[in-house]
């Protein structure tokens, strides 16, 4: 379960303090898939940052499994991270000195697991790229790094998945799907999943939709009367359990679109 | 898997994997560690190798297991208390010679030319230790000296147009020469006044050559079981006591050898770690922007659960396996530079050395590889600590944190540096880690030094030279800025260029600029000590000594000198003495006090007496004598004996005069402009004692101008008076002049790899901004800008650096030479505005020559792949 209470981050700016988030309350239940939206500057990203331990807030306090992360030093934040985060991002940040393959394995040595070369194998045959598994991330196409990323997201079996606006960087169709095999993985996995995007799309398929403005929540699907004060999200979705089915339809049209476009 | 074992092996195969991907860039960092390693080995093994030679050659130079040496013959009642001594110690062999420096021209009266020579008598069993080669590969017999036979070095018959079987007199005597030296027992390549003459010893007298006085150098050679050696070495220091002989064994040369070797081996390691020490910079310069670029991965690293910890330990093993590599490269270096030492000056150096490295030497350098790797890379390295992995997030936001830069660029020195030590600020684990590579570095300087104080000063001396540099670079940078105004676009944006974010100015400067003033200050000061030996440039001071003149020769001399050049000469009369009291107090050599002044107090002095003082003395304590001679004993002493054994104005010295003392009172303390001196006494006597006392005469002359007539006026002075030397200045300018060069060659050889570290860390620091060099290029392409502006620019750039890097080096450079000049040599300094104008032109070439070839490719890139890239 993530809790956030009263969470709070300001940053100095030209002489001044500009507060990125106000004084925010959330609680996720595990395995819920929660996404969140809202314009640029809305504090998504220092959101998510801030779930993963990536930066510390100016005031307030975050659990995970119970555990206040938020007195946690940098060595224990990442120790964290790598037992129970998996991290997706928009420009993918891949080691650029490393194949895909090594690319996967790395988190797994941090940890010490074993059987991590067989399990980097596994994850690379899921996203389907047992064939560039030895390429290095410049040799590989955009739709190609964020498998991979994903494949790396997934290889410590996390309990927790993060994911920073994941096909921002790639065109609509390798977008979707992308994004569809992150789902069909984090299926497999039942990692909670926290997704921030600015495709009302892909939004529209959480369980969970929280928008963002100005770092408030202006809704969150979960209490509908947030809606009332302007949020961008009132689509009118009911708040859904992810769907099984809508997600494969889904996989099916973008696969054979991307097929189409030869970007496969 | 412990979870130890685990983070181990990922630090491991994650340095692999990034040496793998990266070893391109890092291949500066190697070669900066290899140099340096390089120098450090091949100086210390060639010193290493040339110490052992001479120790286990010391029996060999000596010829004997002990020597009895002495200015003097050594007579009858030595003699016997030398032999009963022997006797008593199993004494094996034993044999005398005699040394000097003597005369020699060709018998025949048609050929031309005299020589002064290295004159050795010998007698069987000689040598006891020790081998003679002759060049037609024949062994030497004593035979060969029998009935007037000589054997002399080879350089002698080309000096002379002589060969085997020709005669040639010395002395009073005609000899035949019957052989041409090889190798001869007891040669140590060292600095010699002529070529050897072998001849045998009885043959001295028959020659009339007793009449050297006290200039040769008498010697007893004994051979002694080793059992016996220290016990006889005492007793003859005990039974020889007063007797004016000094007693050696060859393990006395050996203890003297290392112990002078020791230190110049030292000395010389620290100039190797000044390279080093650049070569350091460079690796600090390396890991800073290696890290920089790295940022992304260790955001990653650390965004996927690595700790700083386990980061800095991937880039700690990747510097720990290239100053590995590197250290090995240097020893390879060092393997190339000893080929290179074997091929050039093999015949400087002991005939028996080895050109191998030394296992000591190689330890040291490995070890100075690695040390030195992880002292300069350790501060950069902790910059792995401050990279967050949120850096990952705000990357989209990369124009806000652009901005900060840019205003933290224009940030003044004063504001950062307050900031920087502001309480709030201050990173205290940072401040603990310099002051710990400062430690490490002075205790690595204090390791090769051998001294801890030796260490702290180099360190002392090393950071006030870059601080001076630095000082000085940064005024030339202050007023290139200036021309930031200038109405050339070229110029106005290489100017602009040298400071741009991250630029790499500052350093390159004092690397390059380290390198140039060594190079540019070895030749300065060169060329000042040429000049000062040249003849031309001391045409009022005598080039010619003829020695050993007697008192009834004085007429004859005087006028055939007058015939030959035209001017009277002044003959000086001299007389030899020994100092055997000072205030009373008699002289123990062996006293540990006295060590240290042994030189000063064992040595002969060669007297004289005069009324007046020379224009080159001045009087600094005391009153000179007037003119009339006076029966108690006067002296002034020159002022660098004063404190001899507590000697000062007033205070006495008793001299042993060939076994007669005098006790001479010191009334006056003189200064002696040596540079000026036509001769020049360190101890003079008032006129009214020494007039009686055995003397010789010398004169100071100007000989003729052109060689052959030299040897001409040499040969007719020699055929009237055989007992009269000649030196001839000339000769000596010649010898040291080679010397002199060989150092030359040396030091510039250092200086150049000084100068090629500063080269590798201007291709380095070129490297690490090549991007954005490319960017840059392809901006300007896309606003217009041709090939030919982007390589103008690129030119000035590199120039404006070269020029900037060149003064720096001159200035110094200048400065360096002036104060070794004037203040260790003391000699006059002279500005040679060329030499400092063609080490500027090189520098400013050089330069811009590697800056442009390594940035070559900025201007043949594509602008659209250029700006596209992310």
């Amino acid at each position: 379960m993530i809790e956030l209470y009263r969470l709070r981050k300001e940053v100095p700016s030209g002489g001044e303090t500009l507060t990125i988030l106000h004084s925010l309350d959330l609680t996720i239940p595990d395995g819920q898939f929660v996404s969140i939206v809202g314009p640029s500057g809305s504090g998504k990203s220092t959101l998510l940052g801030l779930v993963a331990g990536l930066d510390a807030p100016t005031a307030g306090e975050i659990r995970i499994d119970g555990e206040t992360i938020t007195a946690m030093d940098e060595d224990a934040l990442a120790a964290l991270r790598g037992r129970k985060m998996g991290i997706v991002f928009q420009s993918f940040h891949l080691i650029a000195s490393l194949t895909a393959y090594e690319n996967v394995l790395v988190p797994m040595e941090i940890a010490g697991l074993p059987d991590a070369p067989a399990r980097a194998r596994a994850l690379l045959e899921d996203v389907d790229l047992t064939a560039r598994a030895h390429h290095y991330p410049s040799q590989l196409s955009g739709g190609e790094q964020q498998r991979v990323s994903i494949a790396r997201a997934f290889s410590n079996n996390p309990s927790i998945l993060l994911a920073d606006e994941p096909t921002g960087n790639l065109d609509s169709q390798n977008g979707r799907h992308v994004f569809e095999l992150m789902l069909k993985l984090n299926r497999r996995h039942g990692a909670t999943l926290l997704l921030i995007t600015h495709d009302h799309e892909l939004a529209a398929l959480a369980d969970r939709r929280i928008a963002l403005r100005d770092g408030r929540v202006v809704s969150d699907s979960a209490t509908p009367e947030t809606d009332a004060t302007g949020g961008e999200t009132a689509s009118g979705d009911d708040g859904a359990p992810q769907s099984d089915e809508a997600g494969d339809a889904l996989l099916q049209t973008t696969a054979a679109a991307a097929r189409e476009r030869g970007l496969q | 898997m412990s979870e130890r074992g685990a983070a181990l092996k990922f630090i491991w195969r994650m340095a692999g994997r990034e040496i793998r991907a990266s070893w391109k860039r890092l291949l500066f960092f190697f070669l900066c560690i290899g140099i340096g390693v390089g120098a450090i080995v091949a100086l210390r093994s060639t010193i290493q190798n040339v110490n052992a030679a001479m120790v286990s050659e010391a029996r060999n130079i000596l010829t004997a297991d002990v020597q009895v040496d002495s200015s003097r013959e050594i007579n009858e009642a030595t003699l016997e208390i030398v032999r009963r001594i022997a006797a008593s110690h199993g004494v094996t062999g034993q044999t005398q010679t005699i040394e000097a420096a003597t005369m020699l021209r060709p018998a025949d009266e048609a050929r031309e030319g005299a020589l002064m020579v290295e004159l050795k008598g010998i007698e069987s069993p000689y040598p006891l230790y020790g081998e003679f080669k002759l060049v037609n590969g024949e062994g030497f017999t004593h035979a060969l000296l029998e009935n007037n036979g000589v054997v002399v070095a080879a350089s002698l018959l080309e000096r002379l147009s002589l060969n085997v079987g020709d005669e040639v007199r010395i002395g009073n005597s005609v000899f035949q020469i019957r052989g041409v030296l090889a190798q001869e027992p007891g040669a140590t390549g060292g600095f010699r006044i002529g070529p050897r003459v072998f001849i045998a010893r009885e043959q001295i007298a028959a020659a009339g050559l007793t009449g050297f006085g006290s200039r040769a150098r008498n010697r007893l050679l004994l051979k002694v079981p080793a059992a016996e050696l220290n016990a006889l070495v005492s007793d003859l220091r005990a039974g020889l006591k007063d007797r004016l002989v000094s007693v050696r064994s060859y393990k006395d040369s050996q203890e003297g050898l290392n112990e002078q070797y020791t230190r110049s081996e030292n000395y010389l390691s620290l100039t190797g770690l000044v390279i080093l020490v650049l070569g350091g910079i460079g690796v600090s310069n390396v890991t800073r922007v290696f890290i920089e670029q790295k940022k992304r991965t260790i955001a990653v690293l650390k965004c996927v659960g690595a700790s700083s910890r386990q980061v800095a330990g991937v880039y700690l093993v990747q510097v720990l396996v290239l100053g590995f590599a590197g250290s090995l490269f240097g020893i390879a270096l060092a393997r190339a530079a000893l080929l290179f030492v074997a091929r050039r000056f093999s015949e400087t150096l002991p005939a028996n050395m080895s050109y191998e490295l030394t296992t000591g030497a190689i330890a040291q350098g490995l070890a100075l590889g690695l040390l030195i790797s992880l002292l300069f890379s350790a501060l950069p390295l902790l910059r792995v600590r401050r990279i967050k992995p949120n850096t990952l997030l705000r990357e989209d936001a990369a124009t806000a944190s652009a901005a900060a830069t840019a205003a933290g660029a224009d940030e003044t020195w004063t504001k950062r540096l307050r900031r920087a030590l502001s309480p709030a600020r201050f990173d205290f684990r940072r401040g603990a880690v310099a002051l710990c590579v400062l430690a490490g570095l002075v205790a690595l300087a204090a390791w090769q030094a051998g001294s801890i104080r030796v260490g702290a000063f180099f360190i002392a001396g090393l950071a006030l030279a870059a601080g001076a540099l630095q000082l000085t670079a940064m005024l030339v940078i202050f007023f290139v800025r200036r021309a930031r105004h200038v109405r050339s676009f070229a110029l106005r944006h290489a100017v602009n260029s040298l400071y741009r974010p991250g630029n790499q100015t500052r350093v390159v400067v004092l690397a390059v600029g380290l390198g140039a003033f060594l190079v540019i200050a070895t030749q300065s000061l060169q060329r000042n000590l040429v000049r000062e030996f040249d003849p031309a440039a001391r045409a009022q001071l005598p080039n010619m000594f003829l020695i050993d003149v007697q008192r009834d020769q004085k007429e004859g001399v005087e006028e055939l000198v007058e015939r030959a050049t035209g001017e009277r000469p002044t003959l000086v009369p001299t007389v030899r003495m020994r100092i055997a009291a000072v205030n009373g107090q008699s002289i123990d050599l062996d006293d540990r006090e006295r060590r240290q002044q042994r030189g000063m107090l064992g040595r002969e002095y060669v007297v004289t007496y005069r009324p007046q003082l020379e224009v080159n003395e001045q009087i600094v304590a005391g009153k000179f004598w007037d003119a009339a001679p006076s029966a108690e004993p006067e002296i002034s002493i020159e002022e660098g004996m004063r404190g001899l054994a507590g000697l000062d104005l007033g205070g006495t010295i008793t001299f042993d005069i060939t076994g007669r003392r005098l006790t001479a009172r010191v009334t006056s303390i003189r200064r002696v402009d040596w540079r000026n001196s036509r001769t020049g006494f360190l101890v003079l006597f008032r006129p009214g004692t020494l007039e009686n006392a055995p003397q010789m005469l010398i004169a100071p002359i100007n000989g003729p101008a052109s060689d052959a007539e030299r040897g001409r006026f040499q040969r007719a002075l020699v055929d009237k008076y055989p007992n009269i030397s000649v030196i001839d200045v000339a000769d000596i300018v010649r010898a040291v002049t080679r010397i002199l060069n060989n150092v030359t060659l040396a030091v510039s050889f250092i200086g150049g790899f000084v100068l090629l570290s500063g080269v590798l860390i201007l291709v380095g620091s070129i490297a690490m901004t090549k991007w954005q060099r490319i960017y840059e290029a392809a901006v300007l392409k896309t606003l217009g800008a041709k090939r030919k502006v982007l390589l103008s620019i690129m030119l000035a750039e590199y120039g404006l650096l070269g020029l900037t890097a060149g003064t720096v080096g001159t200035l110094a450079a200048i400065a360096l030479s002036y104060a070794l000049s004037r203040f260790v040599f003391e000699i006059p300094w002279s500005f040679t505005p060329w030499l400092y104008l063609i080490g500027l032109a090189a520098t400013v070439l050089l330069v811009a020559t590697v800056g442009a070839l390594s940035s070559f490719d900025a201007l043949t890139r594509k602008p659209l792949a250029v700006l596209r890239a992310p």
